[in-house]
């Protein structure tokens, strides 16, 4: 019983925390050495030399980061089983959707385009919100899933390989070249990757990278 | 150590990329993320240049050669990337022609050109300051992936605009090499290392010091 609640006092207690010892961060743009110092709620500790962020302490991190990556997970599921666009013409009607159109590239001879459709828009978004999940709910609770430190390098390596909002633009350029030929309405898939691309957004920038790590490690201890 | 800034580097510690842990370098691999740790990324300028070199490369047949083909009724057309943009131009869409030409011809060209001017200056071969440099690299991580749009157009129409013998899209290596120049330039901007630009300026700060002292006595 006392454990328990230490545990989650631990986790919910100022950060960064203060252990023992002295800690340094690293500017990443000058390599600016700098004694880690807990800053507010909100507030970013800036390199003394350039002015770059360092690291910041978000609002609500744990709690933002663990309910929006949620629901980029939900809004996936939705965006995977509606089309993002349906088009009428010649009597033909005519959906599409990620697997559809990674599948139409192989099928006309470049499975590599097809293969890099699928990893940008359907592979990185998932590892991103799926490994976010896996690392920050049990983090509220102060404790770690199994192999959360490899899920969290994965997520991070993943992150500029997401390019939901890029296939969004692309869905809207291709809806104005096909306008002229048919009818063509936005499906329901449209609306859900427009949701996981503003939740993916908000659960990456919920959370300070050197914060989700350091409550990581104070949780395996 | 100009202007009284510990570099971490200079203790021996680096920052992890993936974690941001700062540990001794001797180490090998982060304690914290078991990511191989390097005081500075090996053989960046290298890497960069090769890449954006092969980007630059691929640059030319992606815009030549047609990213798709049209065949309506019997009829046979090649579209380029350029044809596209031009073609929603004559039609009066603006916008889009804009977005195209941004994403397509020019971000990929301004990339190339800022990570040349980077190694440049990250070499010392040119002098320009740090702070607006950092904001150059920035921009040209963010930028790079907006590129990717036409690839996806492309197996967008491919995959809806097919209606038989009425009308068909297939896509052309246009394409290939188009996606390449992208990924491409992405890696390149990974590998570079803009603590290097730091780096050389106060290497150049200690070199004018010494000139200084060396006058002086
Ligand atoms: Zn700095
Ligand atoms: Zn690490």
């Amino acid at each position: 019983m006392i454990r328990g609640f230490n545990r989650r006092w631990r986790a919910l207690a100022a950060w960064p925390r203060p252990r023992g010892g002295t800690r340094y961060s690293a500017c990443h743009f000058c390599d600016t050495l700098h004694e880690v110092e807990t800053v507010a709620e909100g507030d970013a500790a800036r390199c003394t030399r350039c002015g770059a962020v360092l690291y910041q302490n978000r609002r609500a991190s744990l709690t933002r980061a663990a309910a929006f990556s949620l629901a980029a997970l939900l809004a996936m599921v939705v965006m995977h089983s509606f089309p993002f666009l349906v088009m009428d013409a010649a009597s033909l009607r005519r959906n599409l959707t990620l697997f559809g159109a990674a599948w139409s590239l192989s099928q006309e001879g470049m499975p590599e385009l097809g293969l890099a459709v699928i990893v940008f828009t359907v592979i990185a978004p998932f590892v991103l919100a799926g490994g976010m999940l896996y690392v920050t709910m049990p983090l509220i609770f102060g404790r770690s899933m199994p192999h959360a430190r490899m899920v969290a390098k994965w997520m991070y390596m993943s992150e500029p390989w997401n390019m939901a909002e890029v296939f969004l633009l692309g869905v809207l350029v291709s809806l104005l070249k096909i306008a002229k030929l048919a009818d063509v309405e936005f499906g329901i898939g449209f609306w859900a990757c427009g949701v996981v691309m503003v939740c993916m957004a908000a659960a990456v920038a919920g959370i300070d990278r050197e914060e989700l790590w350091d409550r990581l490690e104070v949780a395996e201890t | 150590m100009s202007r009284g800034f510990t570099k971490a580097s200079s203790l021996g510690l680096a920052s992890c990329h993936v974690c941001h842990l700062v540990s001794p370098v001797a180490e090998g691999h982060c304690p914290r993320c078991g990511t191989a740790i390097h005081l500075r990324k090996p053989a960046s300028i290298q890497k960069t240049v090769a890449l954006m070199v092969a980007a630059a490369a691929l640059y030319i047949p992606s815009h030549l050669l047609p990213v798709l083909t049209t065949v309506e009724l019997g009829e046979v057309t090649h579209n380029t990337i350029v044809g596209g943009m031009l073609s929603f131009w004559r039609s009066g869409a603006y916008p889009i022609a804009i977005v195209i030409f941004t994403a397509s011809i020019l971000i990929p060209l301004l990339k190339i050109f800022a990570l040349t001017w980077l190694c440049l200056a990250a070499t010392g071969r040119i002098r320009p300051s740090p702070e607006f440099l950092g904001k150059i690299y920035w921009m040209t991580e963010l930028m790079g992936r907006w590129s990717m749009v036409d690839i996806f157009v492309v197996g967008i129409l491919v995959s809806v605009v097919q209606l038989g013998n009425y009308m068909s899209i297939t896509p052309q290596p246009g394409a290939i090499a188009f996606a390449g120049v992208v990924i491409l330039t992405m890696f390149s901007a990974m590998s570079f290392e803009p603590r290097l630009l730091w780096d050389q300026l106060d290497e150049e700060c200690a070199l004018g010091e010494e000139t200084v002292n060396a006058t002086e006595t």
